[in-house]
């Protein structure tokens, strides 16, 4: 029994986490098609950042999360604007032009990190990183439960702006049907970089949130992006809600084979990687399609 | 008003439009006639932006637009209610209808133009919440045309907007298109049904495989042979 509120309660602090690192990837699909490979350095730039912003300014990472969104948001824009012709949208499927820019864009980041921050293992260590809490009669490490806080901001944040804004509104037309977008007036050149704008900051702020949980290097990011891929094929594209529902079975499959079999944590990644395997074969559409079919043979 | 000059228009390396050159008066419906493939669909998509003509130019009161990205068109008053609906399909049928007012010139003015498109179609109005991919077919025509009409056009144009209509609705959507012309928009029209679009339009023209063939009055070229054989003989019965 305590083992079950254990691995539950992992299994959502996990979720929210994941949710915030896929939706980055999700958002940038949605409305350009692509798929965003410099995803991990842009997170383990958040990290890096999260790191100095800790170090030198003895900004706490939590708060730090505030300043490394907006600035990432600022620097995928700019991003964007320089290289952004090469990745327009040509049809459906994403161009090799496009992966094969943005992997490079990943091993510049890379790179860049290798000479800023050297090659060393860094961690950032606050008074808290050591202490626990007890929820349910369990106890919970205080960074996990404040990066399950600011992933749960995060995210509603993201909603309130996708079902409340014009922008958002936007946002969710280009991904729906980006013709029909464009007909109705919504310029596409700026949505793409406001796009491209938000995925690089909810990259930013889960490498942020990363950071305080485990060490990190210059190649940090790369099983998080695999994680990443994972979850948008579960849970598509579309929503907020789907991203989460994605990110809550690979958290919770993850932490079940985890405590309930012998997989060690080792073989982790390799979870993650079967599920895609999985889901690709089973539900090519996602788990909201597997849904509505069962919506449909309920009502039947 | 629109003044279309020796458009190419391709897909890729295929060419659809070859030389195509019409032009709209203020205040006209002018409808386009042809058989399936014959480009019509992809005329509308070239004046509303969505396609890019190779060659040729587009006047739009006095303006050249050749070649403008589709908001900036919107913003000019150039609306396209596309083939086949292209609904955001997981968004309310409130959400579709206020979207459509997405441009800076259709916004101020979005309340009071959705009261007159609930007018036109009071269905809509009991559907706001239902998510518009759900929607029947006719319901999500309907829907299509209301956004359409939210961004305020000063020409419309319209592919196929009866398709799939029951023939009371069909009736309804062109009495529709009578009272949005009283109101001083511009119509370019698409429609399968040639009977009624010539009977509703003041002019027409013809494309044959992406090139004009023939235009003229309305009422004319519904009593020219040409057109009933080809166009008129299946549609009358
Ligand atoms: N997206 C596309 N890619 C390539 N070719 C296309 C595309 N859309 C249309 N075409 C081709 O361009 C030509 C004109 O098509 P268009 O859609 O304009 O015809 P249409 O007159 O609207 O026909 P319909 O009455 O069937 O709607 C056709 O030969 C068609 O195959
Ligand atoms: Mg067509």
């Amino acid at each position: 029994m305590q083992q079950l509120v254990s691995v539950t309660l992992s299994a959502l602090l996990a979720a929210g986490l994941y949710a915030t690192m896929a939706y980055g990837l999700a958002v940038i699909y949605g409305v350009m098609r692509i798929i965003n490979l410099a995803h991990a350095g842009f997170m383990m730039l958040g990290a890096y950042v999260t790191f100095t912003l800790f170090s030198r300014f003895s900004l706490d990472p939590f708060i730090g999360l505030v300043v490394v969104g907006p600035l990432f948001f600022f620097f995928g824009v700019v991003l964007y604007r320089a290289v952004g012709k090469s990745m327009a949208r040509s049809g459906a499927t994403p161009s090799i032009e496009s992966l094969l820019l943005l992997f490079g864009v990943w091993l510049v980041l890379q790179n860049l990190a290798y000479v800023i921050w050297t090659g060393d293992t860094q961690s950032i260590l606050t008074s808290y990183t050591m202490k626990s809490i007890e929820i349910f009669g369990v106890h919970v490490g205080v960074p996990s439960v404040f990066v399950f806080l600011a992933s749960a901001a995060s995210l509603i944040f993201l909603n309130v702006l996708l079902k409340r804004t014009y922008l958002g509104k936007a946002i969710r037309a280009v991904t729906q049907n980006r013709d029909a977008a464009l007909l109705s007036g919504v310029d596409a050149d700026r949505i793409s970089a406001t796009a491209f704008g938000l995925g690089t900051a909810f990259a930013g702020i889960a490498g942020g949130m990363l950071s305080t949980l485990m060490a990190f290097t210059p190649d940090f990011g790369r099983s998080f992006l695999l994680k990443a891929f994972c979850i948008i094929v579960l849970g598509g594209m579309e929503s907020v809600t789907g991203v989460a529902l994605g990110a809550l079975v690979l958290a919770v499959l993850e932490n079940v084979l985890g405590a309930y079999t012998p997989v060690p944590t080792s073989l982790q990644d390799a979870v993650s990687f079967a599920l895609l395997f999985v889901a690709l074969v089973a539900f090519p559409q996602g788990l909201p399609a597997l849904f509505a079919r069962f919506e449909r043979k309920a009502i039947r | 008003m629109l003044e279309v000059t020796g458009i190419d228009a391709f897909y890729g390396k295929v060419q659809a439009l070859w030389d195509v050159t019409f032009r709209v008066a203020k205040g006209e419906i002018v409808t386009i006639i042809g058989a399936n493939g014959a480009g019509k669909s992809t005329t509308l998509k070239t004046i509303s932006g969505l396609l890019k003509p190779r060659k040729g130019q587009i006047v739009f009161e006095g303006a050249d637009v050749t070649g403008l990205a589709p908001n900036r068109l919107v913003e000019l008053g150039i609306v396209l209610i596309p083939e086949a609906r292209q609904l955001w399909p997981a968004m309310s049928v409130l959400e579709n209808l206020e979207m459509g007012a997405y441009a800076r010139t259709a916004r101020p003015a979005r309340a009071q133009t959705l009261q007159s498109v609930f007018a036109m179609f009071p269905l809509l109005k009991q559907r706001v919440r239902q998510r518009a991919g759900t929607l029947s077919g006719g319901e999500q025509q309907m829907c299509a045309i209301g956004r359409g009409l939210m961004a305020r056009p000063r020409l419309l144009l319209l592919d196929e907007p009866a398709l799939g209509l029951a023939p009371l609705l069909v009736r309804e959507v062109f009495e529709s298109l009578k009272s949005i012309r009283e109101q001083g928009v511009t119509i370019v029209l698409v429609e399968q049904n040639v009977r009624h679009a010539l009977a509703l339009a003041d002019r027409a023209f013809v494309l044959e495989t992406g090139r004009v063939t023939l235009s003229g009055q309305a009422s004319d070229l519904a009593h020219d042979p040409r057109i009933r054989d080809g166009y008129l003989g299946l549609a009358a019965v």
